[in-house]
């Protein structure tokens, strides 16, 4: 950026010192026309016009009228010799930059770089930076200057397009397309200004190592008018030849990299699943094994409980009765929690209406709140599209990561709950943000494994659960943390075409973001 | 008096199931496994059946299929441990009457035993 004040700053400067300069000249030459006039002319012209006062300036300004284009053009070839050195300057810059490459690693970067810099010290209109990607054969730009950003993401070559096929053939050479239009004497010269009228480009330098092309550098000028000589066409070669392998390692590099996040995502994937089985295994174990001492247990218990026609039980032989039941179910709850994502793909799926489910699992932990002060707001947009899951899973979900929240705060703080619809990636996204004691960084990767929690009394399945429910309705779950400040939790979910409104469950509301109300409620909970 | 077949390999199981409903006037046999559970059922001919699915050897869907050959009147209530949906699915289709899972609610256990009772005798009358 400085560097492109300061081009336009000396070139500000260079215009006013010529304006001068053909000004003085313009003066003196007049003077002089003048001088000659009058000497000349002293014997045979009128003293009264040599001695009009109006004289002078007439002459001085004919001089002028007809001078003005030859010195302006004189001086402008002056200034282009002294220009030379500035294009030195440009040189060096660039030359500098394609040694600065060497540091750089990232493709994108380096691109970047690349193609500001060229373009700033060119005073360029456009310059793209096309890269050869192997795995398809493609050509692809990675960056671009004086582009608009979306349009240059949409550019893609085959490496068959007549103009790489030129420039395969002409090698490393500078590509004009006013000469190749001209003098191609091709069928395909239409196509071959097509391609450039793609790249938006008057030129184009292939970038190669050795004889492979790995990319090229496709730049316009301002000035449609604007032509380089041999000598900069030379520099461009050198300057395409420096920075050739540099741009070809960060490809390499980035696609070492991809490649190696594919397989680290595959292995992950692969040892959830495989996590996954083993609890599965274990929970169908531990509820076949768990379950018939529980139901002896708690049946023996009904069975003294419900007696008719017996002496009525003491009170307090009642109340232990009744609690053995009650544990025995609270039990047998962990395995049936634990099994219920091996059973997801079955469950029956239907269109939903989140906004109104979410809603429900509010009011159901407001009720259950009585004393701690949170705060819960809600931004909800209505009229969102469904989404299919099911309802009661999609209630757990809601229900775990409120329950969160609320215990992360434990008393006075906030949630706030937003649903919104991305009509572009056509999800519904929903975040709960708390303002409770946050997360550990070392445990935001742990939070959503199984087993895995900070409180003594809790299970630890929330919210492993919660991502299996999410998972297996094709979303997913996210959350971030600041220790001391709160967390958010943000899930998307794939929703359907636009059919809202049809099916009303949505309460109507004139205004388009609802406001919930605040609900003052404390808090008492079981997991 | 209505007939009751309780089927379980957990005879404790059983034993608690039996004293409940025979404090309600049923006459309770029981079963450990699905083999007993057949040959009851061509003895006995209970009117209602309280059948694991569970259990070593023929299993309960097995004799439950067993059962409805042999006397089709009976109705099936399948036990479970857990919710797997196949299961449940195949007992349904193989002609079992409702399921319920363990731990057991006794009070419900009673309403669906009461309940397939009474369809039974509408059927008679």
């Amino acid at each position: 950026m400085s560097l492109y004040s300061r081009k336009l700053f000396i070139n500000k400067r260079k215009r006013a010192l010529k304006k001068l300069l053909v000004g003085l000249s313009l003066f003196l030459f007049g003077a002089l026309i003048f001088y000659g006039v009058v000497l000349l002319g002293h014997g045979f012209l009128p003293y009264a016009l040599l001695h009009h006062p109006l004289f002078p300036v007439s002459i001085m300004s004919l001089v002028a009228l007809a001078a003005y284009k030859p010195l302006d053009m004189l001086y402008t070839e002056i200034f282009r010799r002294y220009l030379f050195k500035q294009r030195s300057y440009v040189h060096i810059m660039l030359m500098n930059l394609a040694e600065d490459l060497e540091l750089v690693l990232d493709q994108q970067e380096m691109a970047n770089m690349v193609v500001n810099t060229f373009g700033e010290l060119l005073q360029l209109k456009t310059v793209a930076l096309l890269v050869h990607e192997k795995e398809c054969d493609h050509f692809r730009i990675v960056a671009a200057y004086g582009w608009n950003l979306s349009d240059y993401r949409r550019v893609e070559f085959s490496s068959e397009a007549p103009l790489m096929k030129l420039i395969r053939e002409s090698g490393p050479h500078v590509v004009s397309r006013n000469r190749v239009v001209r003098t191609w004497d091709w069928k395909d010269a239409n196509m071959l200004a097509h391609d450039f009228d793609v790249l938006q480009a008057s030129w184009v330098v292939p970038l190669m190592v050795g004889d492979e092309i790995t990319g090229a550098l496709a730049f316009s000028a301002v000035n449609r008018d604007r032509v380089f000589d041999e000598t900069e066409f030379q520099f461009f070669r050198k300057f395409a030849h420096a920075i050739a392998r540099k741009v070809r390692n960060a490809t390499l590099f980035l696609h070492l990299k991809q490649a190696n996040e594919k397989l680290q995502d595959t292995q992950s994937k692969l040892m959830q699943v495989t996590r996954i089985k083993a609890i599965e295994q274990l929970a169908t174990g531990l509820a076949h094994q768990i379950h018939n001492p529980l139901t002896i247990i708690s049946g023996k218990a009904q069975v003294l409980l419900l007696q008719k026609d017996r002496v009525p039980l003491d009170e307090r032989v009642l109340t232990v009765l009744k609690t053995i039941v009650e544990q025995t179910k609270r039990a047998a709850d962990i395995t049936k929690k634990l099994l219920m994502f091996s059973q997801g793909p079955d469950v029956p799926r239907e269109p939903l209406h989140l906004e109104s489910i979410l809603e429900d699992t509010v009011a159901l932990i407001s009720y259950q709140t009585s004393l701690e002060q949170i705060e819960i707001k809600q931004t909800l947009h209505t009229g969102l599209p469904v989404v299919i899951a099911n309802r009661q899973e999609m209630r757990e979900v809601f229900f775990n990561l409120l329950l969160n929240a609320v215990q992360s705060i434990g008393s006075k703080g906030w949630i706030h709950i937003e649903m919104k619809h991305d009509a572009q990636e056509q999800q519904i996204e929903i975040s709960i943000a708390d303002s409770g004691k946050g997360i550990e960084p070392e445990n935001i990767e742990k939070l959503f494994n199984p087993f895995f929690t900070t409180r003594d009394e809790a299970l630890g399945l929330g919210l492993f659960v919660t991502k299996q429910i999410i998972h297996r309705s094709g979303g997913f779950i996210r959350a971030e943390s600041r220790l001391g400040e709160g967390s958010l939790f943000t899930l998307r979910l794939p929703c359907e075409q636009e059919d809202a409104g049809k099916t009303g469950t949505t309460p109507p509301s004139n205004s388009k973001i609802s406001q919930k109300s605040i609900r003052k409620a404390g808090l008492i909970f079981e997991d | 008096m209505k007939k009751m077949l309780v089927v379980d390999d957990e005879s404790e199981i059983c034993d608690f199931l039996k004293s409940f409903f025979e404090e309600r006037d049923f006459d309770v046999s029981m079963a450990h496994s699905g083999e007993e559970a057949v040959l009851a059922v061509e003895r006995l001919r209970p009117d209602v059946v309280l059948l694991d699915i569970h259990m070593p050897g023929m299993g309960g869907l097995n004799a439950l299929r067993q059962i409805k050959e042999k006397y089709k009147r009976a109705r099936v209530i399948m036990v479970t441990a857990i919710e797997t949906n196949e299961k449940i699915d195949e007992a349904m289709r193989l002609g079992a009457d409702n399921y319920i899972t363990k731990p057991l609610s006794l009070e419900y256990l009673e309403r669906e035993v009461q309940e397939k009772v009474a369809s039974l005798s509408r059927k008679m009358s």
